[in-house]
């Protein structure tokens, strides 16, 4: 057990303690006395391992371990496992890497296929590298590759309406902002990305737009404010220090605002395919822009990418963001789609209160009373619930579109995408959205799925 | 404040206190204890994070002192304040000691907490707060001092056992975080849940707890909105054993589901499907925990 670079046995690696060291059968207790070289290489060799996957474990965290490791029985797995877990993992969606990296180690199998050269003592191990990021992580040994979709499916085979080429024809002629961005090439094809100055001029004016349309709501902290109606006791105390005690000049505050959360939730399916690459770069503008914005997409599986938009450089971003998304042009499935994102991020509050921007056709294989409830239910937790459609011409044409009709009743705006009129008024809409409380056209006691059973044949939809 | 010399004592007096931990909780909780270390627990509702604090101040016999978040929490809320109505009238009357100092000084939580020796404390729901909270948490969870500007730096003799709560409705800031060690609790599996249940509801009795946790943990396979937590279970039990019953039947069950389930969907979805099938399936799983000779006493 040396402290050799590349392949750093690990502690307890075989199933007795190794007879070379005796020493370090049990580590020292008590916080003064430093553990032994060798469980430092290897506890070097984990954390340097845990970074080469993309985790965030810095060398800070590196020496809390390193001092954890003297408080546990480094030979009792469960221990070692669990004080290694406690200070080098960071976010629940960290575990699946750190259980198999922690896997290897105590197994005592060579920890990375070094990638490249992670010096200890960095800082951020991360720079500089092709992240995955997002929610979707790497998969553990499948390097530059997203997270599989967890019903096993990639992307292509699971397309299953049909998208870009068929329908071409009767929509080329379409006027409007997503419409006069649409264009041949797509997200999911090879190439690289490739936006023209002047398009990535338009994202800067639209990011522009947002920042200045950035909704705000009423924050519970207060302001200082000579128009305010509560009594600010620290400052009129201040006040009459001057004049000997009594309370002349009174200060007032006036409750503070906060910006409001906006939240994108795209459709990038097959039917899509044609704005998906005006939606990422629109997506890119928006988190960038907004303080409080959040980025989903979509086609068989929903994808967070708030966090792979959210860097400097544009067009690096948008590559990243790209990266992260396992399914472009795959099929709809708005229903359990919307229903992923009211169990896990719904319920930890993130529509709560938030301006909700669904951007998508309508076009859905699904179970449009699936549909149905799951749109009522995030609309009750929305400030505002926006659907922004930019084929809206097709609601009452086309059979796949039951979708978009099953979840009319349920959205609080309805935002044609390929009237120019409408768009430019959008980002007024989400400004002004804060200010009151939408006019809900039904109660909240009405059964969606009853109301999908009420729902007329084709061209009855106003 | 109590110390604890190895995990297995932690785990021993948090089970007196009737709070079941795991090997990974009890290690973690130990190394915070050690080292010093603020401990950031997540995980979904409903699985004991508050309640760890509680258990912990209550095993090691000191003080808990909470702090709850919410959004626009901030120094005069969690840290400190003055006693304006007092400092005025001593204005006025004209006193002679100094407005601020300590006699006017209102101490809230974070300031407490090093005011107490070795006391717990339990911050609260930190996702609530705004991320500039955050930012002030620092100083604190790093040194246990606090710098009040009127009086100068205050600092904790023995500093306070820091136990953060998160539901993860944002992401903490990886400063704070670095600060912390982390864990996130899951939802016990049966056996733990039975444990748990028979320790904390020593009056119910046990082929009720059984079958309960059983019927629990079946719900938690089907993807409900809201997956019923430790809390709910023993409510639901509770529910039974004070309507005289000493099992679970569906007719009973459908009464009393609303203790267990509290959105519409979830409560249709589960009706629908046929409470009697449930039922019987967590009575069967029940018996055959009895059976296996599994016992509470042996599972802590």
């Amino acid at each position: 057990m040396g402290l050799s670079e590349e392949g750093t046995r690990p502690l307890g690696g075989r199933p007795s303690p190794p007879p070379s060291s005796p020493r370090i059968e049990r580590a020292p207790r008590g916080p003064d006395r430093p553990p032994e070289q060798a469980i430092l290489a290897a506890a070097v060799a984990l954390a340097r391992a845990l970074r080469n996957y993309g985790m965030s474990a810095s060398v800070d965290s590196e020496l809390v371990f390193f001092r954890a490791l003297a408080e546990v029985d480094v030979r009792n797995r469960e221990e070692l496992y669990w004080a290694a877990h406690a200070t080098l993992v960071r976010n629940p969606d960290e575990r699946v890497i750190f259980d198999a990296v922690f896997e290897r180690f105590w197994e005592g199998q060579a920890l990375v296929p070094a990638r490249r050269g992670a010096e200890h003592g960095e800082s951020d191990p991360r720079g500089g590298t092709k992240q995955h990021g997002g929610e979707a992580l790497p998969q553990f040994g499948h390097q530059g590759e997203a997270k599989a979709p967890v019903d096993g499916e990639k992307n292509r085979g699971t397309r299953d309406i049909p998208t870009a080429e068929g329908d071409q024809g009767s929509s080329n002629q379409q006027k409007g902002i997503l419409a006069a961005w649409s264009s041949t090439d797509t997200l999911s094809e090879q190439g690289k990305l490739q936006y023209q100055e002047d398009e990535l001029a338009a994202l800067r004016k639209l990011a522009e737009d947002i920042k200045k349309a950035a909704p705000e709501r009423r924050s519970r902290r207060s302001r200082p404010n000579r128009a305010g109606h509560q009594l600010d006791m620290r400052r009129t105390l201040r006040n009459s220090l001057a004049t000997d005690g009594e309370a002349f000049r009174l200060a007032f505050t006036a409750p503070a605002t906060r910006p409001r959360r906006i939240l994108f939730i795209c459709d990038v399916s097959g039917s899509m395919e044609r704005y998906s690459r005006v939606l990422l770069a629109s997506l890119k503008a928006a988190v960038g822009a907004a303080r409080k914005a959040e980025a989903f997409v979509f086609a068989t599986r929903l994808t967070r990418l708030t966090r792979s938009l959210d860097g400097r450089d544009l067009e690096q971003a948008l590559e990243q963001a790209r990266a992260a998304v396992p399914d472009w042009s795959g099929g709809t499935r708005i229903g359990t789609t919307l229903a992923d994102f009211n169990r896990t991020y719904g319920r930890r509050g993130f529509a709560r209160g938030a301006i909700v921007l669904v951007v998508s056709d309508g076009w859905d294989r699904g179970d449009p009373k699936v549909l149905a409830g799951e749109v009522r239910r995030l609309q009750l937790q929305a400030r505002r619930l926006v659907w922004v459609n930019p084929r809206p011409q097709e609601v009452d044409q086309q059979p796949l579109a039951i979708g978009m009709r099953a979840a009319l009743p349920f959205i609080d705006e309805f935002i044609p995408g390929h009237d120019p009129r409408a768009v430019a008024g959008l980002a007024r809409l989400i400004s002004g959205a804060g200010s009151q409380r939408p006019n809900r056209r039904l109660p909240a006691g009405v059964e969606p799925a009853a109301v999908v059973d009420r729902m007329g044949p084709l061209g009855s939809t106003s | 404040m109590r110390g604890f010399s190895s995990i297995e004592e932690l785990c021993r007096a948090l089970t007196e206190q009737r709070y079941l931990v795991d090997e990974g909780l009890g290690t973690v909780v130990f190394l915070a204890l050690r080292l010093r270390k603020p401990l950031l627990v997540e995980g979904e509702p409903g699985v004991g994070k508050t309640e760890l604090a509680k258990a912990l101040a209550a095993a090691a016999g000191a003080p808990l002192i909470r702090l709850q978040c919410y959004e626009g929490i901030d120094v005069h809320h969690a840290l400190y304040d003055w006693d304006y109505p007092r400092q005025l009238l001593q204005l006025r009357a004209g006193g002679s000691s100094p407005l601020y100092s300590e006699e006017f000084l209102v101490r809230r939580p974070l300031l407490e907490s090093l005011a107490q020796p070795g006391s717990v404390l339990l911050i609260d729901e930190l996702d609530r707060a705004d991320d500039e909270f955050e930012a002030f948490l620092l100083e604190f969870l790093s040194d246990f001092q606090v710098t009040i500007p009127e009086i100068g730096v205050m600092r904790a003799e023995h500093p306070p056992t820091v136990i953060i709560t998160s539901n993860r409705t944002r992401d903490l800031h990886e400063a704070l975080k670095r600060r912390c060690l982390y864990h996130w609790i899951d939802h016990p599996d049966l056996l733990r849940e039975v444990a748990i249940a028979r320790a904390r509801l020593p009056e119910v009795g046990r082929r009720l707890a059984d079958q309960v946790c059983a019927f629990v943990q079946d719900l938690r396979w089907l993807d409900l909105y809201r997956s019923p937590g430790v809390g709910e279970t023993l409510d639901w039990a509770e529910a039974f054993h004070t309507l005289g019953r000493d099992q679970i039947d569906p007719a009973t069950a459908d009464r009393t589901l609303g203790v267990l389930l509290k959105e519409r969907d979830d409560l249709e979805r589960i009706r629908g499907k046929g409470l009697e099938g449930l039922v019987d399936r967590a009575a069967q799983r029940a018996s055959e925990l009895r059976e296996d000779g599994a016992s509470g006493d042996g599972l802590v």
